[in-house]
């Protein structure tokens, strides 16, 4: 089941895929990260972060980290997700769907670039 | 605040979200709240919200039901359908009030959606809420013909037959060779009773062949049957006042498409201009853009991205390129007075300097009157690619409600024969990828300023 919620994949599991290439990353620090990467267009909002997040572990392209020993003290224990290799491949199988897809777009003078 | 806000919508997600994520989904709530300070951040992130609500809500219900319903609803044990059902719980209060609120505020915005639908509609063409009154004026968008936009009329014979006459009695009329125009308007009839046109329904389909079947006969390429979804008006509009105000500001903020004028290395002057504006908007800005370059040994001018328009300002700048007089070959212009260009411009040093003119497959229109004109006259080299080959079509006449036709009324003998570039383009001189074009052109140049030089 997680293949086919992931197939095509949904921006925003993409997005925070891309998101978690650097370090390991908790769900604000996320959203965060893909407002960033987008200038400020995708803001995820917590459904659609965590529906996501609930979605890639599924499909184990995410893990959870246990960082407790970093943690402050207090209520504020926050979960991290890491990268998984999976993931890693997979993201980088979408990247090049979207190349191709832009090349098509370039050849096709949807995109203005060098005159050919 | 807010994260006791949010409490309520996050109640409205499955069980399983909330044990699992309500924690750090309320967390999310707060960090947003320290970090968006300010009454719009605020602002934008509550309608963030809301929408962020309307999307995952259905989804985390599709992934909750699947898992109860799914596959194992089909099959039972022995391979036979069989049924479970979801353990029964009445939806919370919560729940309910949410529900009702949400679906209030739906319903409530969909007059709004209409309206602004509405709004994005071509005037003149009634949309599918234009009330009776509206849709049957007859001065709306041609009675009967009227359509909703997006969606073409197909062709009956009656239309078929209406235009088919109505090009040949305005061949008859207005087309400047008499015994040509009865050619063509028998080879139409011709062509009608061979029952060639019975299966066509689409409007630019037929205006195509009809354009193909007179050029055929007259080798004109500046006759031509142009098909219009709008509806056309019934008299061309000259330009409105508020049109030509609208020019003149957009020539004033684009510098009248003047893009480029600089004087390069080896004293080559570059003029890269994109359209040949209006002369009594953009007159002042042609003149002082060839002063600047007139200490230039030679000029390029760049017409790689124009896409042309008004013939006097084609006049007005290839005037700058001779000492006297000389004839322009101009097939839109009624009288040959016209086409002499205003030679010699006082103070002008550029007559007898090198040009070159840049072209590339979206040259058009007047941009590719220029270069002809240059090319013919050889008094420019064209370096860069062949033209687009765009049609000029003389004086427009109106067929019927969606058909018009161009007629050259009067013949300008091309004194380098026919064709000129319409449908045809202009060769250039040194062919290269129009990328190139400005590094050939500056090489070519170099060679005869810098031998001045020395």
């Amino acid at each position: 089941m997680p293949k086919r919620k992931l197939d095509p994949m949904p921006s925003a599991a993409f997005e925070i895929l891309l998101a978690l290439t650097g370090d390991d990353l908790h769900g604000y620090a996320i959203m965060r990260q893909v407002a960033a990467q987008t200038n400020g267009r995708v803001r995820l909002g917590p459904g659609t972060l965590y529906g996501s997040i609930q979605t890639l572990l599924e499909g184990k392209l995410i893990e959870e980290v246990d960082r407790r020993e970093e943690a402050r003290p207090g209520p504020e224990r926050r979960r991290y997700y890491r990268l998984t290799a999976a993931g890693r491949k997979r993201l980088r199988f979408e990247a090049e769907r979207l190349a191709d897809l832009l090349r098509v777009a370039r050849a096709k003078k949807v995109l203005r670039g060098e005159y050919v | 605040m807010s994260e006791k806000l949010y409490a309520w919508p996050l109640r409205l997600y499955p069980a399983n979200f909330r044990k699992e994520y309500g924690e750090e989904a309320l967390q999310l709530v707060r960090d947003c709240q320290r970090d968006d300070k300010g009454f719009l951040l605020r602002l934008r992130f509550w309608l963030n919200l809301l929408a962020d609500l309307a999307i995952s809500l259905p989804r985390e219900y599709r992934r909750v039901q699947p898992e109860a319903l799914g596959p194992r609803a089909a099959l039972g044990p022995d391979g036979s359908p069989s049924f479970r059902s979801l353990p029964y719980a009445p939806p919370r209060f919560g729940a309910l009030f949410f529900g009702g609120v949400l679906s209030l505020i739906m319903l409530s915005s969909i007059p709004r959606l209409i309206a602004h639908m509405g709004n994005g509609r071509p005037p003149g063409v009634p949309g599918p809420w234009a009330s009776p009154a509206q849709a049957s004026n007859p001065q709306g968008a041609g009675g009967g013909l009227a359509v909703t936009a997006g969606e073409a009329p197909k062709l009956d014979a009656a239309e078929r037959q209406r235009v088919v006459e109505a090009v040949a009695a305005n061949l008859k009329k207005y087309y400047v060779d008499r015994d040509m125009a009865t050619k063509m308007a028998v080879a139409l009839s011709a062509h009608q009773k061979a029952g060639e046109y019975d299966t066509l329904t689409e409007g630019p389909a037929f205006a195509e062949l009809l354009t193909k079947q007179i050029r055929e006969v007259s080798h004109d390429l500046h006759l031509e049957v142009i098909y219009s979804q709008r509806p056309l008006p019934d008299r061309p509009a000259g330009p409105s006042p508020e049109r030509m105000a609208f020019y003149r500001r957009a020539m004033q903020e684009s510098n009248c498409t003047f893009e480029k004028v600089e004087i390069l290395p080896h004293r080559i002057g570059y003029l890269k201009l994109n359209s040949f504006p209006e002369p009594s908007v953009c007159g002042p800005t042609a003149k002082a853009a060839m002063a600047r370059l007139n200490g230039a040994e030679a000029i390029i001018f760049d017409l790689r991205d124009n896409r042309g328009a008004y013939p006097d300002m084609v006049m007005l700048l290839a005037a700058y390129l001779f000492d006297h007089p000389e004839f322009f070959y101009n097939p839109r212009e009624n009288t040959i007075e016209r086409s002499w260009t205003r030679s010699p411009v006082p103070g002008n040093r550029l007559a007898d300097k090198p040009a070159y003119v840049l072209t590339s497959a979206r040259t058009f229109s007047g941009a590719e009157h220029f270069s002809y004109g240059l090319k013919m006259l050889k008094r420019a080299t064209l370096v860069g690619e062949k033209t687009g080959g765009a049609t000029d079509v003389g004086v427009f006449h109106r067929l019927d409600d969606h058909f018009g036709m161009g007629i050259r009324e009067t013949r300008v003998i091309n004194p380098y024969r026919e064709p000129d570039w319409a449908v045809v383009g202009v060769e250039p001189n040194v062919k290269v990828k129009a990328a190139d074009a400005l590094t050939t052109a500056e090489a070519l140049a170099s060679r005869v300023t810098s031998s001045l030089e020395k």
